[in-house]
Parts: C-alpha cells; sequence; structure tokens
C-alpha cells in the first residue's frame, strides 16, 4: 500500500503564505498551544494512567512497575524503561512491531529528556543492593497523530510519573517484604525535576518560528527544533535533526520561547494532579491518616 | 399479500452536481428560511429508523413499488428471496416516490462509485497516465493524460506531483484500478473539471461533502442542511470545488477570508451545526474579517 501522500503543492503553498502573515489555519497565535486536556484514570486503585489530548493529538501512558534483580553492573540502581508505540489507529501506513524512522526519533528523544536527565532518580528504586529493585516500566501509546506527538508523550509521561505510586516494602535483614495495596498505601516515585519538550517548526530559513504545529504544519515545515527543559529553565537536550540550517542566535530565542511554554505544561500538570488527589481523597482525611507527622510547634530560639 | 419483487441494486440515487465557479448571488434571491428540509426530516417517512451490520429491514418499512422492482442505494443488500440486510451502520432512508431505499451512513472512508466529482491529487505520471491520489493509503486512481479537453497528443497537460486536479470517476470497480477523467468524455467538455490552481484544500468527512453537494430543492432551501457556503458566498467573493471524496477546494481574495471559510467548514462538518448555528457562526466570523 502506497505511504500517506504529501500535502499537495496548494496546501503547502497556502500554509507557508498564511504562516508569513501571521496566520495559522486555525486561528491561534504563532506560539500558541492547542488546549491540553489531561485526564488520570477514575479507578480510585489505578494510580500512574494518563490520557493527554492536544487538539485532534491522543497519547496515553500507563506506568507499572515489579520487583526484578537489578542489572550486576548498576547494584545500586533500579531498572526504568520507556516504551512509545505509534498505534495503527493513527492511520494505515503505521506498523506495530515495524518503527519508521518518526517513531525511533520519538523514543530516542524520549530516553535522552527523561531518564538521560535523571527525572525518575533510579537509586530510589533500590530495595536490597545486588539483589531486589524495582523496575519501572512507562507505555506509551499514541493514539491520534495531529502534530506535536513528542510534546504530548512527555508532558503524559511526565504527569503519570508523578501521579503513579509504587509498592511500600519493609526490609529485615535480607528479608524483604512487599505490600500488597490494601495492606499499605502505595508510595509515590521520587522525581528531581519534570522535564517537558517543546517543539518548534520553522519556516523560510527560520524566520518564521512556529510552536505546536497541526500535521499539515508538520508536513509543510523545513525543520525541527526539540527543547528539553524543566521549569527552572535547566535545559536537558536540544535537538535538531538536519533541516535547513538556522543560525544559532535563533536557537537560543528558541529556548527561550520555549521555557515560557513549559512553564505552562507544568502549570496544567500541577493543575491537574492538585485536582485529581482532591477528588481521590474527599474531605481531606487520607492524607490527615497517614501523615506519620507530630503536630511542630514552632518556638523563637532563646536568646 | 405478497409482492413479486425483482429487486436490482442500483447506484447512489443522489448524484453529486458540478458547481465549480460561483459568484455573488443576488441578495433580492434570498427567502426567508422555511423550515429546513433535511433528508433525515422529510415528511414522506415516519421515525427515522438506524439499522447495523447484519440486520434485516423489516417488511413494514419497504416501500411498495408500482412496476414491481425496488431499488437498492449504497450500504443494502439482498440475499434472495427477500431479505435485504444493512452491510454499514446508518440511518434507513427510504423515498416512497421513487421506490428505493438507502442507507446514510457517516463514515470516515470514501468509496469511489462512477459518476462522483473528487479532488485527486497527483502523485506521478507515467508514459500516458497520471497516478493520482483520491483517498491517503489507497491504490491509486488512473488518470489518462489525454483526458481533458482540448489536449492532442503533441500537447499534453502539465501537472506535477502535488497538483490537484478536479475531476470525475469513469470507471470504479472493486478488481480493477479506479479511472477518473477530467471532462465529460460524451460531450467532450470540461465543464469545470482540470487543474485547481491556487487557493487550499480543506478535509471534511465524504458525508458532509455529499450534502454539501446535494444542492438546494425547488423552494430555495438547501438539501443537505448545509448553508455554510451559500451564507459566506453573500458576502465574500470565493470560488469553491466539493469533492465527494472529503475534500473542498476554496479559492478565496485573501488568505484570511480562506481560512475563514476553512474554520466555517470544519465547524459545520465536525461540531455537527444546525442551520441556525451554521448561521450564526458565519455571521460572527464575517464580523471578525
Amino acid at each position: 500500500m502506497p505511504h500517506a501522500t504529501r500535502p499537495s503543492t496548494n496546501e503547502s503553498a497556502f500554509v507557508l503564505s498564511a504562516l508569513r502573515e501571521n496566520l495559522r489555519l486555525d486561528s491561534r497565535a504563532i506560539d500558541q498551544y492547542r488546549p491540553i486536556s489531561l485526564k488520570f484514570s477514575s479507578d480510585p486503585d489505578v494510580y500512574g494512567q494518563t490520557d493527554v489530548r492536544m487538539g485532534k493529538t491522543r497519547v496515553i501512558c500507563n506506568v507499572s512497575c515489579e520487583v526484578i534483580t537489578p542489572y550486576s553492573d548498576r547494584k545500586f540502581d533500579g531498572v526504568f524503561n520507556i516504551n512509545c508505540e505509534l498505534s495503527p489507529l493513527i492511520g494505515a501506513g503505521v506498523e506495530i512491531g515495524r518503527p519508521d524512522q518518526a517513531e525511533l526519533l520519538l523514543s530516542r528523544l524520549l530516553e535522552k529528556s527523561i531518564r538521560r536527565s535523571n527525572a525518575l532518580d533510579t537509586e530510589s528504586l533500590c530495595i536490597i543492593a545486588g539483589q531486589k529493585c524495582f523496575h519501572v516500566r512507562a507505555d506509551l501509546h499514541v493514539l491520534d497523530h495531529d502534530g506535536s506527538i513528542l510534546d504530548a508523550c512527555c508532558l503524559a509521561l511526565v504527569a503519570a510519573l508523578q501521579h503513579f505510586r509504587r509498592p511500600d516494602y519493609e526490609v529485615h535483614g535480607e528479608q524483604v517484604t512487599v505490600f500488597d495495596v490494601r495492606e499499605r498505601e502505595p508510595v509515590k516515585l521520587t522525581l528531581q525535576h519534570q522535564p517537558f519538550c517543546v517543539t518548534t517548526s520553522y519556516y523560510d530559513a527560520g524566520t518564521i518560528m512556529v510552536q505546536d504545529a497541526t500535521l499539515l504544519e508538520e508536513q509543510c515545515r523545513e525543520g525541527e527544533i526539540v527543547v528539553s527543559m524543566n521549569r527552572h529553565g535547566e535545559v536537558c537536550q536540544i535537538a535538531k535533526y538536519g533541516g535547513v540550517p538556522v543560525d544559532a542566535l535563533s536557537v537560543l530565542s528558541v529556548v527561550k520561547q520555549s521555557w515560557e511554554k513549559v512553564k505552562m505544561m507544568d502549570s496544567v500538570v500541577r493543575e491537574a494532579l492538585s485536582k485529581d488527589e482532591r477528588e481521590r481523597d474527599k474531605g481531606g482525611r487520607m492524607k490527615a491518616e497517614l501523615s506519620a507527622e507530630n503536630e511542630r510547634v514552632m518556638e523563637r530560639p532563646v536568646g | 399479500m405478497r409482492y413479486d419483487r425483482d429487486i436490482k441494486n442500483a447506484k447512489a440515487i443522489d448524484r453529486s452536481s458540478s458547481r465549480k465557479t460561483r459568484s455573488i448571488p443576488d441578495i433580492t434571491s434570498r427567502n426567508p428560511s422555511p423550515p429546513q428540509l433535511h433528508p433525515h426530516n422529510t415528511p414522506s417517512m415516519e421515525a427515522t429508523m438506524v439499522l447495523l451490520p447484519g440486520e434485516n429491514v423489516p417488511t413494514d418499512h419497504l416501500p411498495k413499488p408500482k412496476k414491481g422492482k425496488l431499488t437498492l442505494g449504497p450500504g443494502l443488500q439482498h440475499t434472495p428471496p427477500s431479505t435485504i440486510s444493512a452491510t454499514t451502520a446508518g440511518s434507513l432512508q427510504v423515498d416512497h416516490r421513487k421506490a428505493a431505499l438507502w442507507l446514510e451512513h457517516a463514515g470516515g472512508r470514501y468509496q469511489p462509485s462512477v459518476g462522483d466529482l473528487v479532488i485527486a491529487q497527483v502523485h506521478h505520471s507515467s508514459v500516458d497516465t497520471f497516478s493520482c491520489a483520491l483517498t491517503p493509503h489507497t491504490s491509486f486512481a488512473i488518470l489518462g493524460q489525454l483526458a481533458f479537453e482540448g489536449v492532442s497528443k503533441k500537447t499534453r497537460p502539465q501537472l506535477k506531483a502535488g497538483d490537484v486536479v478536479y475531476a470525475r470517476v469513469s470507471k470504479a470497480s472493486k478488481w480493477e484500478d479506479v479511472e477518473i477523467e477530467c471532462f465529460n468524455s460524451a460531450t467532450g467538455k470540461a465543464e469545470g473539471m482540470g487543474q485547481l490552481k491556487g487557493g487550499m484544500v480543506f478535509d471534511v468527512r465524504p458525508a458532509f461533502a455529499r450534502r454539501l453537494m446535494m444542492g438546494t430543492d425547488k423552494e430555495g432551501v438547501s438539501k443537505g442542511g448545509v448553508v455554510v457556503l451559500e451564507e459566506v458566498g453573500g458576502k465574500v467573493k470565493f470560488e469553491v470545488a466539493v469533492g465527494r471524496n472529503g475534500k473542498v477546494w476554496v479559492d478565496s481574495g485573501s488568505v484570511r477570508e480562506t481560512v475563514m471559510i476553512g474554520q466555517l467548514l470544519r465547524g459545520a462538518d465536525e461540531g455537527g451545526w444546525d442551520v441556525e448555528g451554521q448561521r450564526k457562526a458565519v455571521k460572527k466570523a464575517l464580523r471578525d474579517v
């Protein structure tokens, strides 16, 4: 079967002329993101499942864990894997098990942004050094593709990691007891920072920079720059795989623009997480029951 | 009483109308809106019946044909002796006058049938044909290089990959490549078909494209329930071509107007606006431009 057709000359010429007049086909601003909808699983026992929609783009993420033996060369670390797949629901040209270049790039960028930047502290996943550790795996499925799948995937993954809870455990000497979720309340993962990816597509040799491109805009672009950073402005990676050359000052301004978008995405995730926590914890009883802190009275130091 | 029916399969009842250019219509010819007749609400039928694939049409819904022949449209299949079953999910439409019945389904997949006007994109050319794509991920449709008006072996049309043409399906069957042509082979005239230059192509659902092409009935009321293009045409000058394969080509004076028309089309299609909603959306959009 022939693969998807490239857009016609009429469409690409029109998209370009619209962008030159600062117009996008859905009346957004040049750097405006589509409204992001982030949902968690409604099942109260399930943690770590997210469903992200950016316009028509839809990504779901599921984080799960199990207890395994750590790698012999990394005795003190747990294992964290990210598995990202484009589902055949996107279109007839996508097959499972045969990743094309877009899928490989997607996986590679997610690895660089999340795993290599140590967003999830793998040392915290260790139970007994050299013998037992947690293996956390994140499975991402892209269900619908209308551009910006990397941005949506990263957001879904980070939100799922922040939402997920691993089972609690106790170690007595060499004996480990991993408690079931019904016995003890599961524990959140330790994330050192929350990185997000912002993809900027450019046209006209870098003079027009567009954020959150739709599929049509992506097919007409001359290249893209992917910036991964967290809300503190710390850049995890900058990727520009080929495309028309762009001067360094433009790349710097793109990084600056991306920071604003990352702050926006971070606030979306935090708002959704706090809303979900309020819904799961109606009345605030669980938080009060589970906390082992005593009431601390702040006293003024004498003297 | 048992009717002896000789049922034959017919092609789609509603033919798409060929309409490429339109100028600003006269303001005087617009009538105040009577109740809109949508095919789903025609008074000739009782309640709309929705069928799922495999369900049989109950006998009381079948029209009584005068000549003893019942015509079946798309979505229905006849298993002798007298069962008619649905092949897709859709609402049953009956035309008692023509003794015909068919299913209206809002599917996303376009299946070519002879006589449809489509917007095709040229993929590549070979010795004497162009291979064009009607829908993504399907086999190419063949457009003969001489299937244009006023063309001979010495003067062939110059179409490159990525060009867009307005054509009519001349041959469509399950076992052969689909063939399209850019002229009316009976008269030899283009009738609005041929290369579409400039403008923008918007994607809509094939069922919506069909409603756009239904035209207006005797009182000037839109049969498909879509008035977006007519309303906009009252204030803005533009050219439009609707392809039954779910593509609408729009060319207007300015980029902003074309973007606005595209958004209105998408809203009417995906938002499911009714006629009043469409009118309000058009008024709002025209004010912003």
